[in-house]
């Protein structure tokens, strides 16, 4: 048994041999400047062996981090469905989709749209603050995940914004509020669970806007962190 | 906290049939398409000269490879033949 194992390893030595041979051959017609270090690693043992490369340590630490970061889970921004590409759905619902110069006069349960209250909602890395107000700007109700009860990180998650959202959407209701249209700002786990858990609390959602602050030409804003 | 564009005009998506989720993710496909997102996660920290230089180079080999790359594609996929299927 022993003795057909060795022998079969001898073989697959063989074939390695042959194989790696071949190789240097293909490599010394195209490429000479390759010829050096395959020919060498082929007269020193039958087959590639790892320790034959030389791999510099700051560069396999590279990739160590590299490969630390590809394995984390990515951020949740709120922003789910910014890279998907799909035409065919855009193109058939372009019709009613977008508002035009007739709808701030459109009416919902009887009221036009520019009357409606606004759902302002700030979701930030760390927090999302979200506040009710009339037509005119003037703030009626404001939560916070801080104020809900959430403290430090537990503040920037989706559960936190969505549990708020959800106890100031109940309050509106209370207090006869039916429809708002929602206006988003900034980027944060609370983005897009803050507004699901406003129609879990009972308010119905006309309109989603998006109110991030955008510049082309900032001024200069704070140092990049350190790694 | 007055913006530029017009509220309520500009960046809005209307919900229908009560789904949230695919008016978000319009908004969000709108937003990430124009650049939008990708400004505003850039300007969050200031970028010194040389990652500015860095970046505009690889986005302009970038757009370089990708158009070269889409005329090859266009050019293995064209075809001139009849239809096989005609009327489907």
């Amino acid at each position: 048994m022993l003795r057909t194992l060795v022998d079969s390893v001898k073989i697959v030595t063989k074939i390695g041999n042959n194989v790696i041979s071949s190789t240097s051959r293909v490599n010394s017609s195209c490429f000479p400047s390759l010829n050096l270090s395959c020919g060498s690693s082929a007269t020193q043992s039958p087959l590639c062996n790892s320790a034959s490369f030389h791999t510099s340590l700051p560069r396999s630490k590279v990739e160590g981090r590299k490969e630390m970061l590809a394995s984390t889970p990515t951020k949740d921004e709120g922003t789910e469905g910014e890279k998907l590409i799909v035409v065919d759905s855009m193109l058939k619902r372009r019709d009613d989709v977008f508002p035009d110069e007739d709808t701030p006069s459109k009416l919902f349960d009887g009221i036009p749209f520019s009357e409606l209250p606004v759902c302002n909602i700030r979701a930030s890395p760390n927090n999302t603050i979200l506040s009710i107000s009339n037509s005119k700007g003037e703030v009626k109700m404001l939560r916070s995940c801080g104020m809900e009860g959430f403290k430090n990180t537990r503040k920037g998650t989706n559960i936190a914004a969505q549990a708020t959202a959800i106890s100031l959407s109940s309050l509106a209701v209370s207090q006869g509020y039916k429809t708002v249209r929602v206006k988003v700002q900034g980027l944060g786990p609370g983005r897009m669970s803050a507004i699901k858990g406003l129609q879990m609390g009972g308010l119905n959602i006309i309109s989603i806007t998006d109110n991030t602050r955008v510049s082309w030409n900032p001024p200069r804003p704070r140092k990049q962190k350190t790694l | 906290m007055t913006s530029r564009h017009a509220a309520f005009i500009a960046r809005t998506v209307f919900v229908k049939d009560n789904n949230i989720e695919d008016a978000c993710k319009l908004l969000n496909r709108i937003l990430g398409r124009e650049g939008i997102l990708d400004q505003y996660r850039r300007t969050r920290f200031y970028e010194k000269p040389f990652q500015l230089r860095r970046r505009i180079n690889y986005e302009k080999c970038k757009a370089i490879y990708n158009e070269d790359m889409d005329r090859k594609i266009r050019f293995i996929m064209r075809k001139n033949r009849t239809d096989p299927y005609p009327g489907y």
